[in-house]
């Protein structure tokens, strides 16, 4: 039989005849008295020993109990004073026998009580008496007091014992002593023979390949410990969001696009029927590339049918914009403000050759827009961006699957405002209802591509789009009210770290 | 968006309707697509719309297109104009801006109300159409302080629209107590220097003249002789501009408003001289042009993009209610519709336009929403797939996913990482030529980085109060010039890792870097290198199945000390593309 080496220990230094204390046994064991304790209970539990338990009293005299026993109780040297002074025989003066007797301060009013109390005497009416049968000398108290100081406890009186606890000489404390014994299973367990085990800490391959662990005992963890900080890595929140969004829409047969984010403002603008001197085409706005300032290669005959929607419209009653339109302009290098440059690029048929309908394409990518920034507006964002190209889709057709894509979000009883945007018709500014405060916030535009954008690309079909921005909708489902701490080289990792994951 | 500040007793005024309290009012706006703001200092509505209905740019605006809503008024509305009085004679006009137009409008009862409203109207136009006056600049004068003797015709009376030497010509600008040069209003009045930039490059400035001589220069300011007052009652409109057709819509815009204020409009002629610049030589324009323009519309395009089924009579009620007018007719695509356009609609410029506005008639917001009956697969980009791959992997190996912009400054992006900013080009990993931003709106932001490792290093930088280990990683955009390109610009993504922590190496680095490499099965090779952001000695390229895709080791002291880093940072950046 194994046994861990504490076990073994207590068993071979307990006795089968007579009670040991542990103190003794951890002694004789080499042990912690809390190790062989720990072992005893173990080894009771399992029926080879048994623990008795018996409470044992201390005395220790105070500091006041250690000089009386040095010197002697105030009440005898107030005794042998009066006696000095004759009281014996009659009253006398108190004031004259405290005197005589050296006792100052405190001294007194303990003599003087303990005095009346042991009958050595009576105090009346300030003189004071003796007692010439008292017999101070063998008084009991002093004797426990020596008999304590001694260490010999047992000779000692024990209602002296109480009267010096309460007079603050002595102090007592209890302590519990438990005792082992073996017991016949325990006798027998020794006589077969007994091995200590080894305690590991460790659980190792050879302990688990040798089936050692059998024989093992493991020492015991603190298992309510705080364990190290362990950081895990995580996808960003925006990333997260974004594949949210991205299998949402690939659900609901989307295709994802891909293109350029420098661009030549002929894709980002001049294709959405955006005239060249639109407000929102001024640097204030977006970014114009210093190099390179110009595409190289854009399709001339897409151009001048673009030239021609802005200059003339497009079918017989289009009529075009009144403003300037070169090449030049179209030429020019931008950071695109917006994805719709890849919608264009897809419909054109110049970026993955000509698409038939039906066609749902979407994208969830980085736009730019010279903005100021503060909490909510950011010069990078993401864009959700996504069209339906069909025969004959109605403003019916967009609401029913806008409504769809919001409600996977929680946002539901959407409500479509009309709106203007240059390159749809009809357009619709889209709001819903916030899951979590109920309040209606917009949450995107949308809109059916203009005769003007389409007819160019060589589009004959319907095609009705929408955009919004990423970070909007994480704001809106998660709360956040600083853009910045997410998105960014001001992010605050701390934040990134304790976010919660998106489910 | 355009913002309007209208005065609610105004719009009770002008829309006949007194009963309407403040919020029906707010309400029946909202629902024509202005929406309530806020209130002004005085008391009125700031209301914001979409910037197409610019007809809506003044009160009397807003009212017209309240009372076309309440049903007080349908279809198509055309003031009544007496025949022109004045001329308006072109000759030697400046090339840069060649046209102008205008009107007269009699008989006005201005009050102070009124008067606001006329100077925000103009306002707004500026801001709108008139492209900040470069386009469209208006002048409204007193009529009565205009002397109109002509030396050419006896019978009318005229001003003339002509170009003026800036240092010679002079007037009394508005705001002004002495006589001023153009050159001097450009350098020293206060409308002057905000306006000036459009003319400052011409030879000559643009000029207005009656008999008496010089009375405004467009687009900049009026002279003050003709300042209009509330005790103006007869006014003569001009308008200069780059486009014809742009003024006389902007005149058109003001002409309804002035008309609905009680004013009689009256034409004037525009003449052209035989060698005037622009499109008009030798023609005379009949100004204000309130001619409609008519657009046909089928009825299948109606119903298709509308998705509802409408008989004829329906939708010419809801044409009508829009302010237009319109009649049934054949087309080759069936039955359609002639509608007429009223001139004050800029934005109908075609039939899609007014399907529109029958929509909004209608109430789009009383249609059912249906799902597409039209079945198509979707799926997710191939390097999308690829990236998202890759961050897993990197996520799993322990690194938390950054996300940065793309857009940095050449500090960042070269010196502070110990690159030569001045010496781009070449194959060092980062040391790309960069795409530039003109005009960069922030210091921070001037280029589109050549790599990702310096965001990184900016996010550790930012970060050194948080604890460490600090193991980033971020799959993003990187960028650089290259001719190749039809854009010029060679885009791709990027991978960047960095491990900071007390004992950071070169061989945490390339384990994890080995890790990343088994998972996507590529041979993983690291040939010595150098290295300016890397310590020497410690730095190799990452050469992918026998590719030179990125750099790997151990950030220089230098770039870590400059970062305000106290501990060693080891990391590696390559192509994303390397793991196809």
């Amino acid at each position: 039989m194994k046994r861990p080496q504490a076990q073994v220990a207590v068993l071979q230094a307990a006795d089968a005849q007579e009670d040991r204390r542990i103190d003794d046994v951890a002694a004789e064991a080499d042990l912690k008295p809390e190790a062989a304790t720990r072992a005893a209970f173990e080894l009771e539990a399992d029926g080879l020993v048994s623990v008795a338990e018996e409470t044992l009293e201390h005395y220790e005299l105070t500091e006041e109990g250690d000089r009386y026993v040095r010197e002697s109780l105030p009440e005898q040297d107030l005794y042998e004073a009066a006696i000095d002074a004759g009281a014996a025989d009659g009253p006398v003066q108190m004031g004259q026998v405290i005197g005589a007797s050296g006792l100052e301060g405190g001294a007194v009013d303990i003599a003087l009580s303990n005095y009346a109390r042991k009958a050595y005497g009576e105090i009346d009416s300030g003189e004071i008496t003796a007692n010439q049968d008292a017999d101070p000398g063998s008084d009991p108290e002093m004797l426990a007091l020596e008999a304590v100081a001694d260490g010999r406890v047992e000779d000692a009186d024990t209602d002296a014992l109480d009267q010096l606890e309460r007079r603050g000489l002595l102090d007592m404390r209890e302590e519990t002593v438990r005792s082992v014994q073996l017991t016949d299973d325990g006798v027998t367990a020794l006589m077969e023979g007994i091995e200590a085990a080894e305690t590991v800490d460790q659980l190792t391959p050879e302990m688990l390949t040798s089936g050692e662990w059998e024989d093992v005992a493991f020492t015991e963890y603190n298992v309510e410990a705080d364990a190290e900080d362990v950081s895990h890595g995580k996808e960003h929140i925006l990333r997260q969001t974004a594949n949210r969004v991205k299998d949402t829409l690939v659900g609901m047969g989307f295709s994802e696009m891909e293109g350029p984010h420098a661009d030549a403002q002929f894709w980002i603008n001049d294709c959405l029927f955006m005239p060249q001197d639109h407000p929102a085409r001024t640097h204030w706005d977006q970014f114009a590339l210093e190099e390179p300032e110009e595409i190289g290669h854009l399709p001339p005959d897409l151009v001048e049918r673009v030239r021609s929607a802005h200059k003339e419209g497009v079918g017989p009653d289009g009529e075009g914009y009144h403003s300037p339109w070169t090449e030049d302009i179209a030429r020019g290098m931008d950071l695109r403000g917006h994805t719709t440059s890849l919608s264009m690029r897809y419909l054109s048929g110049h970026q993955i050759g000509e698409l038939d309908p039906p066609e749902r394409y979407f994208s969830v990518e980085k736009v730019y827009r010279n903005d100021t920034l503060d909490p909510t507006h950011l010069l990078e964002f993401f864009q959700i961006e996504g069209w339906v190209m069909a025969e004959d889709l109605s403003v019916r057709d967009l609401m029913g699957t806008f409504t769809e894509f919001y409600e996977q979000f929680g946002i539901t009883d959407l409500e479509f405002k009309p709106h203007y945007n240059p390159y749809t018709e009809p357009s619709f500014e889209l709001f819903g209802t916030h899951p979590e405060t109920g309040e209606v916030v917009e949450v995107g535009n949308s809109g059916i591509f203009r005769d003007e954008v389409l007819t160019p690309l060589g589009v004959d079909c319907d095609v009705m789009a929408w955009g919004l921005s990423l970070e909007r909708l994480l704001m809106l489902m998660y709360g956040f009210e600083d853009i910045r701490d997410v998105h960014g080289t001001l992010c605050d990792l701390e934040l990134l770290r304790e976010t919660e994951v998106i489910r | 968006m355009p913002v309007v500040d209208v005065d609610p007793d105004e719009l009770r005024y002008l829309t006949g309707h007194d009963e309407k309290d403040d919020d029906e009012l707010k309400s029946d706006l909202f629902n024509l697509g202005l929406e309530f703001e806020g209130w002004t200092e005085d008391d009125e509505f700031q209301l914001e719309f979409a910037p197409d209905r610019l007809d809506r740019l003044s009160v009397e605006g807003v009212a017209r297109s309240l009372r076309y809503h309440y049903a007080d008024d349908r279809g198509v509305e055309i003031p009544n104009t007496n025949s022109a009085d004045w001329s308006i004679e072109v000759e030697d006009q400046p090339d840069e801006r060649p046209y102008v137009t205008g009107a007269i409008v009699r008989g006005l009862d201005m009050d102070e109300a009124a008067l606001e409203s006329l100077i925000q109207l103009q306002e707004k136009l500026h801001a709108t159409m008139g492209r900040k006056r470069a386009k469209g600049a208006i002048g409204v004068h007193d009529l009565t302080m205009l002397k109109g003797d002509s030396v050419t015709d006896e019978t009318g009376k005229s001003i003339t629209y002509t170009s003026a030497d800036p240092g010679e010509a002079t007037f009394v600008p508005l705001d002004a107590d002495a006589e001023m040069t153009p050159r001097e209003v450009m350098e020293s009045h206060e409308t002057g220097q905000t306006y000036g930039d459009l003319v400052a490059d011409f030879d000559r400035t643009p000029a207005i003249y009656d008999a008496i001589g010089l009375f405004s220069f467009p687009p900049v300011i009026n002279g003050r002789r003709t300042e209009v007052s509330v005790d103006s009652r007869d006014l003569f409109i001009e308008m200069t501009g780059t486009d014809q057709w742009t003024i006389d819509h902007m005149c058109n815009i003001v002409c309804y408003a002035l008309a609905a204020r009680g004013g009689q409009v009256e034409k004037v002629d525009v003449s052209y001289a035989d060698d005037a610049p622009g499109e008009y030589a030798g023609k005379t324009l009949e100004r204000p042009d309130f001619s409609v323009r008519t657009k046909t519309v089928t009825h299948d395009r109606i119903e298709s993009i509308l998705g509802v089924s409408l008989d004829s009579r329906e939708v010419i009620d809801y044409a009508e209610r829009a302010g237009l007018d319109a009649t049934e007719t054949e087309s080759d695509d069936g039955m359609a519709y002639e509608v007429e356009v009223p001139p004050y609609r800029v934005d109908v410029i075609h039939p899609l336009d007014i399907i529109d506005d029958i929509g909004r008639a209608l109430g789009f917001n009383s249609l059912e929403p249906t799902y597409p009956d039209v079945s198509t697969v979707g799926g997710r980009h191939e390097r999308s797939r690829l990236e998202d791959a890759a961050r897993d992997a990197l996520v799993g190996l322990g690194f938390e996913d950054l996300l940065n912009f793309h857009m940095i400054n050449e500090a960042e992006n070269f010196e502070r990482m110990e690159l030569d900013p001045d010496n781009t080009g070449g194959d060092v990993v980062g040391q790309a030529d960069p795409v530039t931003i003109q005009e960069p709106y922030s210091e921070d932001y001037t280029i589109l980085r050549t790599w990702a490792l310096p965001s990184i290093m900016m996010v550790l930088e930012n970060n050194t109060h948080r604890s460490y280990p600090q193991d980033l990683a971020e799959i993003g955009l990187a960028a650089g010039l290259d001719d190749s390109e039809n854009t010029g610009v060679a885009e791709h993504r990027t991978v960047a890792a960095a491990l900071a922590r007390t004992d950071a190496s070169y061989e945490d680095a390339k384990a994890r870097l080995q890790a990343l490499a088994d998972a996507f099965d590529k041979d993983l090779e690291t040939p010595p290198t150098t290295h300016p952001s890397f310590i020497g000695g410690r730095a190799a390229e990452v050469v992918l199945d026998g590719e030179s895709v990125g750099v790997i080791g151990e950030i220089h002291p230098k770039v870590l000390v400059e970062h305000d880093l106290e501990l060693p940072v080891a990391a590696f950046e390559f192509r994303l593309d390397a793991l196809e």
